[in-house]
């Protein structure tokens, strides 16, 4: 076989061979410097605003020579996941989303801002930013994130299907009947040629429909020192039966798990409720989506209760480059960066370029109404700032919720399943992270 | 072998880094993830001894854990004797004295070997409601397909569907049982007159009973572990994985969602020896019925 | 009696091509998927058949998404976890085969035994481990454990293979003066090559399938094995396409599975004989 010169020789080879493998495999691919550079990391859900953000980046590099920006790009549906594994390894990324509801729930992984924001108070000119946003920015008075976006909770409708089933635009005064009166006007059944129309939407699989009607129907979810979970109120119950009789009863939402995918946008779902501004230009984008906005429509308790959250850049609290990080938020919430993407489509969470936009003649696309979403601002509300809102409500609830839209329960019962869970829960894991 | 000596020293020599990744890979983290389950763990601070706080929660409490019991024996109630009866009927087809077996036996054996990402794929794209491969098929035999994907009641169904494609395991196992049964035997039962029905009922089916057996519980051990095909089926879709609505929440893909998203690495361990102790429990029973018919080739 | 047995073997030909027909209509499809316009792609219902084969889309997702770094880290990472179990699995298994050491057994059972434990069982504290020495992210925790004997079911089928080798070959070459490591890569190996190979392809199976770890483990796109890169890929295509008309480039993704399908197949086809005879005498499944 192999002569006795050639066998040292090959394992010698094959040696560094796989030396040269390990080398490559253990290779650090976040080193904290790299060609001389300064590397921060950004995870970022892919969205049609990637190519806004590459070109942001690529001009922050240019003014920083020092420092290359690495995005992770992530889609929406396991950005989630994705981060919290990032964050469980130690390698939480430099930059991330946060605001509201989630600086509790980030909280152990973000850096405290204050003093870097009360440094640069001029420079990123925090006057600027309305006060109830300022409000949103902080926990228990210190700073954790820097604002980009606001999402509010909105009435979104499609004009074409109301101007063909003879109806009015929806007004500001409009009430869940309301709803219910114009959605079953604009249900179409599929038929052979016609896949149909649904009047309304049902969001499901997490909160942002369902919560609204229980908030709007005098219900919660914690009790307000935040120990218990009372969706088994009657308000709560209230709520969560009209979300179901939506479709059960009216008829004018997709059986549970029948919702058509991206129905909105496909126009085959006249009404939306809840919705995300994020989603503006995905609709403007749509060629003959003609849509607008309008306020919720109002709960038999109260008009109040639909979602607002601010959006934001929040900064690892092991960062290895903070000064730079900072930098990069700074840059990315400069007023002309809002601007633009409210441009896209947005709210805008500064008062100069809300106002900018609202004078704006030469602004196009939808909404239209842009003084009915500011005006919902005033009627929309945050979602509680439990530490673990977020965790109880995907994880504990959600499936309660789920289990209902599929017929197992009626609302009252998912109420009570959902209360004790949540309540279980709260005996076994709280304390996790002080409320 | 110069030496009693030298041979202990090539065996361990030859066997350390196997015995060495015993340890580092198997046993201690088996052991730490004991210890985890009887914690409560999230990653952010150190870990706290809870007693059986974490079994408790998910045997009353979690609302997640039974319903994902529920898809995963779902899964295996259903893919399990569709699955088999694929593979034993195909089995029965190559026993044949046909030419090409070997060609057959492969062509059926490969869709099990695939890539699930890229199959789960390929299979999404074939179940879309407009213009899928399947609705097309369907249409042309004068059905109308419903919405495959996004509905909850058939997401189960067309995981379960898709899964069946790749039965090449169980049967090459079924095949060999097969290939074990002595000629004689049949010979002797078309002697007495039995037919083929008689003698597949009263010839192989008995013989065939261990083999049988074995894979039922191969079977049930693979639908306990479910991760693959029931992420990608979610990742495919855009879909948060698990989706629509928990409809393929499969304990696998429930336990790395606590684990990895909710950071419950206690809660996830416990899982996790759950899911052990079943298996071990079907493995013993295994060994126990299939002591008399398994051998060794030594 | 030849009458009906003509007719019984046409019936089960028959059947066979059929069973054949619909286990590989998938394969089909994807592969003449893989081949047709994004405008083919949106009508509905589009075209059987490519009006002309698009064999361009398999450059446009090579090269304009990169899709060959996605394949070429599979590949290193597959020829690393092969590298492992060949240089750690065959030492072992001819060790538990020919060597007479107290507890031996013992101690092969206990590795057969892990083969019984399930990932999810270890990933938690390994994967706290990997964290703490700031491995995740690179490719160490996909490939280490095949240096370390990480295919027990490769062990456990080199030896059974290894055994088949009359001792008497391994006391000649012993009298003969030929260390222990030359003869097991130059006797034992060499005359066990189908078998070896049997393990190679299972391990690259294993590795090149994979999708539970590179997903906890690989966290930068660059990095990504073809499953993620795969998954990913499609992902984005939805939520690109704006969540809008939900129209993923199909034709595309058809394209990807393509290409990640067919080294499997290949390999398949080389040594699908014994390999399909290795996994009817395990019974062991990924």
């Amino acid at each position: 076989m192999l002569s006795r010169f050639r066998e040292p020789a090959l394992w010698i080879a094959l040696i560094a061979l796989a030396a040269t493998g390990f080398w490559w495999a253990g290779r650090d691919r976040e080193p904290a410097v790299h060609n001389g550079r300064k590397v921060i990391t950004w995870i970022v859900t892919i969205s049609p605003l990637r190519d806004f953000y590459e070109q942001e980046v690529a001009e922050f590099e240019r003014q920083h020579p020092d420092i290359e920006v690495r995005m992770i790009w992530v889609p929406g549906s396991e950005y989630h996941m994705k981060f919290k594994t990032l964050a469980a390894a130690g390698r939480t990324p430099d930059m991330f989303y946060s605001g509201d509801v989630w600086i509790s729930y980030l909280l152990p992984f973000m850096s405290d801002l204050t003093p870097l924001v009360q440094r640069d108070a001029a420079e990123i000119g925090l006057d600027d930013y309305f006060p109830e946003i300022r409000a949103a920015m902080q926990r228990d008075g210190r700073y954790y994130v820097v604002p980009e976006a606001v999402n509010v909770a909105l009435l979104y409708y499609n004009r074409r299907l109301f101007r063909e089933a003879g109806l009015p635009e929806p007004a500001a005064d409009w009430t869940w009947d309301d709803l219910v009166r114009a959605g079953k006007k604009l249900t179409r059944p599929a038929t052979a040629t016609d896949p149909g129309v649904w009047g309304c939407s049902r969001m499901e699989g997490w909160w942002g429909e369902w919560l609204i009607y229980v908030r709007q129907a005098g219900g919660t979810v914690f009790s307000p020192d935040g120990r218990r979970c009372v969706l088994d109120s009657a308000a709560a119950v209230a709520g969560l039966k009209f979300y179901l009789e939506k479709s059960s009863r009216f008829g004018i939402s997709a059986p549970g798990g029948y919702e058509p995918v991206n129905g909105f946008v496909n126009q085959r779902v006249a009404m939306l409720v809840g919705g995300h501004v994020n989603y503006w230009l995905n609709y403007n984008q749509t060629p003959g989506l003609d849509w607008d906005v309008q306020l919720l429509p109002a709960g038999p308790a109260t008009r109040r209760g639909g979602e607002v959250a601010i959006a934001g850049y929040a900064l690892s609290n092991i960062t290895r480059h903070r000064e730079e990080t900072w930098a990069l938020m700074k840059y990315l919430t400069r007023p002309a960066a809002i601007a633009a993407i409210v441009n896209r489509g947005g709210i805008a969470v500064r008062r100069s370029v809300a106002e900018a936009t609202l004078r704006d003649p030469l602004r196009q696309g939808s909404p239209r109404h842009l003084a009915a979403v500011y005006a919902q601002l005033k009627y929309a509300e945050p979602i509680p700032r439990h530490p673990d809102f977020i965790e109880i409500m995907l994880q504990v609830v959600q499936p309660e919720i789920d289990r209902m839209v599929m017929g197992e329960f009626g609302p009252e019962e998912a109420g009570r399943r959902a209360a004790a869970a949540v309540n279980q829960y709260l005996a076994t894991f709280a304390g996790r992270t002080p409320p | 072998m110069k030496s009693r000596r030298a041979e202990q020293l090539w065996f361990w020599l030859f066997t350390g880094p196997a015995l060495a990744g015993f340890v580092l890979f198997s046993l201690w983290p088996m052991l730490r993830s004991l210890w985890l389950s009887f914690c409560q763990y999230d990653v952010v601070s150190a870990p706290h001894f809870t007693g059986l706080r974490n079994y408790a929660y998910l045997i009353f409490s979690d609302p997640a854990f039974w319903p994902s019991i529920k898809v995963t024996l779902v899964f295996a109630a259903v893919q399990l004797p569709l699955s088999l009866a694929a593979a034993l009927g195909v089995a029965l087809l190559l026993n044949q004295p046909v030419r090409g077996r070997g060609f057959w036996r492969s062509v059926y054996f490969l869709p099990s070997i695939l890539p699930q990402a890229a199959s789960v794929a390929v299979f999404v794209y074939i179940f879309q409601s407009d213009g899928g491969l399947l609705n097309r098929v369907l249409a042309l035999a004068g059905f109308t397909g419903p919405a495959w994907l996004g509905s909850p009641a058939w997401a189960l169904p067309v995981v379960i569907m898709i899964s069946l494609w790749g039965f090449g395991y169980p049967m090459v196992i079924f095949l060999g049982g097969l290939q074990n049964i002595p000629r004689e035997l049949y010979e002797a039962a078309h002697i007495d007159g039995a037919g083929a029905w008689a003698r597949f009922r009263h010839v192989t089916l008995p013989l065939l009973s261990p083999v049988l057996f074995f894979n039922v519980v191969m079977g049930v051990i693979g639908a306990l572990k479910v991760f693959d095909v029931a992420y990608a089926f979610g990742a495919a879709q855009g879909l948060t994985p698990g989706g629509p609505a928990r409809a393929t929440l499969f304990y696998g893909l429930n336990l790395y969602q606590q684990a990895f998203t909710y950071f419950h690495m206690g809660l996830a361990s416990a899982m996790a020896w759950l899911l052990f102790a079943v298996i071990m429990l079907i493995t013993w029973l295994n060994f126990r019925l299939s002591r008399r018919w398994v051998h060794y080739g030594d | 009696m030849d009458q009906p047995r003509r007719s019984l073997n046409l019936l089960v030909v028959v059947l066979l091509v059929l069973g054949a027909a619909v286990m590989l209509l998938p394969l089909a499809w994807m592969v003449l998927t893989s081949l047709k316009t994004q405008p083919e792609i949106l009508q509905s219902p589009g075209p059987w058949l490519p009006a002309s084969p698009q064999w361009a889309n398999y450059r446009t997702v090579w090269e304009g998404f990169a899709f060959y770094r996605f394949f070429l880290n599979s590949a290193f990472v597959a020829a690393m976890v092969i590298g492992g179990t060949l240089l750690t699995c065959c030492p072992a298994a001819y060790a538990f085969a020919y060597y007479d050491v107290r507890h031996k057994e013992l101690l092969f059972g206990a590795l057969l035994a892990t083969l019984m434990l399930p990932a999810q069982v270890t990933v938690i504290p390994l994967f706290n481990a990997y964290a703490a020495l700031h491995w995740v992210n690179t490719y160490l925790p996909l490939v280490l454990p095949a240096w370390f004997g990480g295919n027990i079911f490769g062990i456990f089928l080199l030896r059974q293979f290894f055994r088949t080798i009359p001792r008497s070959f391994i006391e000649a070459a012993r009298l003969d003066g030929a260390s222990e490591w030359t003869i097991l890569w130059q006797l034992v190996v060499p005359m066990s090559r189908p078998a070896v190979l049997t393990v190679l392809v299972f391990t690259f199976l294993w590795s090149w399938n994979d999708l539970f770890n590179p997903l906890i483990y690989l966290h930068n796109e660059s990095t990504y094995t073809l499953p993620m890169g795969l998954l990913y890929f499609i992902a984005r295509a939805e939520q690109l396409a704006g969540g809008g008309t939900g129209q993923v480039p199909w034709h595309l993704v058809m394209t990807l599975a393509t290409v990640m399908v067919l080294p499997v197949i290949v390999l398949f086809a080389i040594v699908q004989r014994r390999f399909v005879e290795g996994a009817a005498a395990s019974g062991v499944k990924g």
